[in-house]
């Protein structure tokens, strides 16, 4: 029974914090991309990129890493899912990655360090603002880890081709 | 196509690609490729420029005199749908090499494109605060009127647009419209906080498009556009601030 009940609390745990994050992302992603003007035929895909980056960052928490680092990985997923999706439906990467990036917006932090400020709280503020940026800035790293491999990877590749000036390049 | 038809055609695409939200070196690298595909037999030499506010583009042929064009980008609106149009458009003009008549009529094809009408937008803006109050640990009911809130937003940054504010009076207004509402709705007892409600409603105004074009201008080094929209996406972001802090200070007390 003790080990019934054990087991149900773990998957609990799990839904409310993996499970529904990732619903959630999903539908606001999706109700973002009609707010950028992606095609209908583009719009599912673009809107996987914000399952992906919540189920990476909610995974990555549970198992204890930390928040910085959690960013970072999650950032650099959705980037490389971007860059080959792009690849593959000859599409700007911005589609995908624009959709993927807004679920990791702390936008919970900036609204609480306004609010420290305005209580003011000048420790805590430096505090949350100190995190916001850090959590920005683990995003953006994220983003130009895995980008400048896939431009360094293209670069290679026209290189090796070395054709007219107008080959045929994909994504970018 | 003579040097003057292709600078046109070229200025043009730069100047949609900008307006449309792609990425400054994207615009660049198409350009130069459009009048290289062209210019192999006339020996086309070409400088190109641009920032988000504004494109440059010089050519100029073996002895004859360099002829410039300058577009200001004074509006921006994302559509990421005709960025990709224009993008294979350009590798499209690369490879077939077609006359002026038929690019011209592809452009104005392209900026024809049926685009999300204004209803499906004010229910994206409604979803998007709706799941995002639910994100960021609201109870359904502030969820909901997150989601008026979300909605309503938009009706008034449509309405503000005829005025031409600035992007930090918009999203003052914005913020000061959502803090507000979100107060007054738990003055008259519906919910019991309001910071989950301004926290997914806010959300909605949130500059994805900036952002990551900023990020990718710094990648592919151009500095001075990723600048341009770094400053865009903090203003905006000190817009909110300031909107909902005051708001929040004159309505509650604190």
């Amino acid at each position: 029974m003790e080990q019934v009940t054990g087991r149900m609390i773990i998957i609990m745990e799990i839904i409310t914090n993996i499970v529904m994050p990732c619903i959630y992302s999903f539908a606001a992603s999706f109700a973002f991309s009609v707010q950028f003007n992606i095609r209908k035929k583009f719009m599912i895909s673009a809107a996987m990129g914000g399952i992906l980056s919540q189920f990476v960052l909610a995974f990555l928490q549970l198992n204890g890493i930390s928040e910085m680092s959690g960013y970072f990985i999650s950032a650099a997923a959705i980037s490389a899912y971007s860059e080959v999706l792009a690849r593959r439906l000859k599409v700007p990467v911005n589609m995908h990655l624009v959709v993927a990036v807004i679920p990791l917006v702390p936008g919970g932090k900036m609204y609480y360090s306004m609010v420290t400020l305005i209580n003011g709280d000048i420790n805590g503020f430096l505090i949350q603002t100190v995190e916001t940026f850090g959590i920005a800035g683990a995003i953006a790293m994220g983003i130009f880890a895995v980008s400048s491999v896939f431009i360094i990877m293209k670069t290679i590749k026209q290189k090796r081709i070395k054709k007219l000036p107008c080959n045929k390049n994909t994504g970018q | 196509m003579n040097e003057n038809e292709l600078l046109e055609i070229t200025s043009e695409i730069g100047y949609l690609m900008i307006k449309y939200g792609a990425e400054i070196f994207r615009v660049e690298d198409s350009i130069k490729r459009i009048i290289s595909a062209y210019g192999t037999d006339k020996n086309i030499a070409v400088e190109v420029f641009a920032i988000p506010a504004s494109l440059i583009v010089t050519i100029q042929t073996d002895g004859g005199f360099p002829i410039t064009q300058t577009k200001r980008i004074s509006s921006r609106c994302t559509n990421l749908d005709r960025v990709d149009k224009l993008n294979s458009l350009s590798r499209n003009i690369c490879r077939t090499k077609p006359d002026f008549e038929t690019v011209m009529k592809h452009i104005e094809e392209i900026k024809k494109r049926s685009e999300y009408g204004f209803k499906t937008i004010v229910i994206s803006y409604a979803v998007v605060g709706f799941t995002f109050a639910l994100f960021f640990g609201g109870g359904i009911k502030d969820a909901v009127i997150a989601g008026i809130i979300g909605a309503l937003i938009k009706l008034v940054s449509t309405l503000l647009e005829k005025i031409k504010p600035s992007i930090f009076l918009e999203s003052v207004v914005c913020s000061i419209l959502a803090a507000s509402l979100a107060i007054i709705s738990m003055r008259i007892g519906i919910t019991e906080r309001f910071d989950k409600i301004i926290i997914g409603s806010l959300m909605t105004l949130v500059p994805g498009i900036t952002i990551t074009n900023c990020m990718r201008d710094f990648i592919a080094g151009d500095f001075l556009a990723g600048l341009y929209t770094m400053t865009e996406a903090l203003i905006i972001a000190a817009g909110m601030a300031v909107g909902a802090a005051t708001t929040i200070s004159f309505l509650t007390g604190a």
